[in-house]
């Protein structure tokens, strides 16, 4: 086996013979639709005429490709294609390697929690929330997909699209805080839960429990709502009540710009328009009931 | 063998026999809520006299001729609506007050819709009030009403008494908020850090929805759960599921708050607190509470969380008033006007209370 051969072995070899074999195969497609047919239509006619159009663009697509696989062909060119998609592997590596890298330390923070999950918590102490698997999730989306979402876009419908990446931004955001919220609205109970137990246990040895069910009831929700008390008193609470209610009305503000983008394109009218005319009508009237006031004779 | 720690036998015989009452009440409760339930409420007759914009003013005739030469106008908050003052048979504010001969007009301030979002607590007070009072004024040939407010309605009739004190001959406060320094309630402490201008701007009005669950995490454990386990319980009172239901009516009518009201009201009072210190500006004229100088009758209730008593208790000290008296009940927010203990403390007290400084009417009949 000569050099020649030997380069041609492999990959190179099986897409040159593909090539050839399509080649091939669309000449004799192009031969066989171009063959007069057996009921010629007559010359001049409209369906000879669409008929030759058809055939120049079967011939002219034929001809291109027939010119690319030539020089598809060539060692260098295939060369070339084989060298991109090696390097294919890579560049997909380096893209998805901050994302992975991301995924794994959140991935670590979840087992801490889990690992201080055992650990018994004080009760209607709210000063050191696990809020740190939020912290990270949202450390993360800020650090590594964020700034995909905030690429300017280009082109005649840039405004659009950066509004529509907004929108999403804002919503990804919102939805962190508001999932923090809610966890920590469900914090109470897991404590309260964990403080009856402690309590029952020491009832239970003093040989003092409740007698009905009714009595661990109004137990438990006697410590919830102490907990909850405790709760919206502290600064975590309001600091996250804050964050949520801001994230909320951005998310707002992004989605109505998305919306007023879609209207304006349907005969209606924006809640931006609307709220326009309002603003006008509500200084009309009250002018007009201020100089109303003014020529009204007095009641009393 | 000594006696066990846990009585596990006992505990078992105690929940069957909760089990064999639930299954029970369950039966009962099936037939209750299936059969016609009579949950209407505000069911007081009244005729709609004067309407500006989604204001109505409500008149309500007295149940005898009129023993007083002045009228009434409540003014309530809005948040939440004016029926609660009429809630049912038996537990009405507006009853009462019927019975005893006073001559009562109620605002219904309505349904905000976005178009309302840029009115101010100005366009409430010396707007809208101010023109139904002109009207009450007119239509009885008075150059004085009386007036009382209930929470946020109560401090609209405050800051209009020290806007308008010639034209208020007694006010009436009920659970209303002046003095906002105080981390008494949770709402003051949350409201402290409200970004209130963000959220205007992008909601336009309070949603009532909003609010109402806001409302309903001041205490979760209670008015969410606890609540409901109540009702489970006696759902086989028939009686018991009326009111109950009538309360959920009232408590999940929200409207919406005008957004500029909503903004004033956050900024100046609750987080600059500015009523009490006389240094609030409505329609460009400060508020100096020295100027209301009528006679001032003041409730609140010692265990109503949403306005405790630090909110309400400073106003009498700080008017321009001698005759001032504060009374605090042993009741919450709601319960000073619908629970059947203050039925017979709150109302008598206000109609004898007016009855000393009014005097009986010369002409019953009213225009």
């Amino acid at each position: 086996m000569d050099e020649k051969t030997e380069e041609k072995s492999g990959p190179q070899s099986l897409l040159e013979a593909w090539m050839k074999t399509s080649t091939d195969f669309w000449k004799s497609m192009t031969r066989s639709a171009t063959a007069p047919p057996q009921t010629a239509a007559a010359p001049g006619s409209a369906d000879a005429m669409s008929r030759r159009g058809t055939l120049d663009t079967w011939r002219s697509s034929v001809k291109t490709w027939q010119s690319f696989s030539s020089l598809a062909i060539e060692p260098e060119s295939l060369e070339g294609m084989f060298k991109g998609v090696n390097a294919l592997p890579d560049i997909m590596v380096k893209m998805m390697q901050p994302a992975w890298n991301g995924f794994f330390s959140l991935q670590q923070e979840w087992l801490k929690a889990a690992g201080r999950a055992g650990r018994s918590a004080a009760a209607y102490n709210f000063e050191n929330l696990d809020q740190e698997a939020f912290k990270a999730f949202t450390d993360l989306y800020e650090k590594e997909f964020r700034q995909y979402l905030n690429v300017p876009a280009l082109g005649l419908t840039r405004v659009y699209q950066e509004r529509l990446n907004q929108a999403a931004d804002r919503f990804n955001i919102f939805q962190a805080a508001i999932s923090e919220f809610v966890s920590m609205l469900y914090l109470p109970v897991e404590k309260s839960m964990k403080v009856m137990q402690e309590e029952l246990t020491s009832m239970a040895d003093r040989g003092s429990l409740p007698q009905t069910s009714k009595d661990y009831y109004r137990m438990w929700v006697k410590t919830l709502e102490g907990h909850y008390m405790t709760l919206f008193k502290s600064s975590e609470y309001n600091e996250a009540l804050g964050k949520t209610l801001k994230t909320l009305s951005e998310f707002v503000v992004a989605r109505r710009e998305i919306l007023q983008d879609a209207l304006q394109a349907l005969p209606v009218p924006t809640q931006k328009d609307m709220d326009e005319l309002y603003k006008e009508i509500y200084l009309l009237k009250k002018r007009v009931k201020e100089l109303e006031k003014k020529n009204r004779p007095p009641i009393y | 063998m000594g006696k066990p720690k846990i009585p596990v036998d006992l505990l078992l015989s105690k929940l069957a026999e909760d089990v064999e009452k639930a299954q029970t009440t369950a039966q009962k409760a099936a037939d209750v809520l299936l059969q016609p339930l009579d949950t209407a409420i505000a069911t007081t007759p009244y005729d709609v006299v004067y309407e500006e914009d989604r204001v109505k003013l409500k008149h309500y005739a007295p149940a005898a001729a009129s023993r007083f030469k002045t009228p009434l106008l409540v003014v309530y908050a809005l948040i939440n609506r004016e029926t609660m003052l009429d809630l049912q048979p038996g537990r009405s504010v507006v009853q009462t007050f019927l019975k005893e001969g006073l001559d009562v007009y109620m605002i219904d301030w309505g349904y905000p819709t976005r178009k309302d979002k840029y009115l101010t607590i100005d366009d409430h007070v010396n707007g809208y009030m101010d023109n139904i009072i002109d009207f009450i004024r007119d239509r009885h040939h008075l150059d004085k009403i009386n007036l009382m407010g209930i929470c946020m309605g109560g401090t609209f009739c405050v800051i209009y008494s020290a806007l308008h004190p010639e034209r208020i001959r007694n006010l009436i406060t009920t659970v209303t908020p002046t003095n906002f320094d105080t981390k008494q309630g949770l709402l003051h402490i949350w409201m402290k850090h409200m970004d209130v201008d963000r959220l205007v701007d992008s909601l336009g009005n309070m949603p009532g929805d909003i609010m109402n669950f806001g409302f309903l995490l001041l205490n979760p454990a209670r008015l969410m759960l606890d609540k409901y386990v109540g009702f489970l319980e006696h759902m086989d009172n028939k009686s018991f599921v009326e009111n109950f239901v009538r309360m959920e009516k009232w408590i999940f009518d929200s409207p919406d708050v005008p957004g500029e009201t909503f903004r004033q009201f956050i900024k100046d009072l609750y987080q600059k607190n500015l009523l009490i210190k006389s240094e609030l500006v409505v329609g460009g004229k400060r508020v100096d509470l020295k100027n209301l100088t009528m006679p001032l009758l003041n409730f609140y209730g010692s265990f109503d969380h949403l306005v405790p008593p630090g909110a309400c208790e400073l106003l009498t000290g700080k008017v321009g008033s001698t005759d001032t008296e504060d009374v605090c009940l042993d009741t919450g927010h709601i319960g000073i006007y619908v629970s059947s203990k203050c039925q017979r403390e709150f109302a008598p007290k206000i109609v004898n209370w007016l009855r000393e400084r009014d005097g009986e009417a010369q002409n019953p009949e009213a225009a």
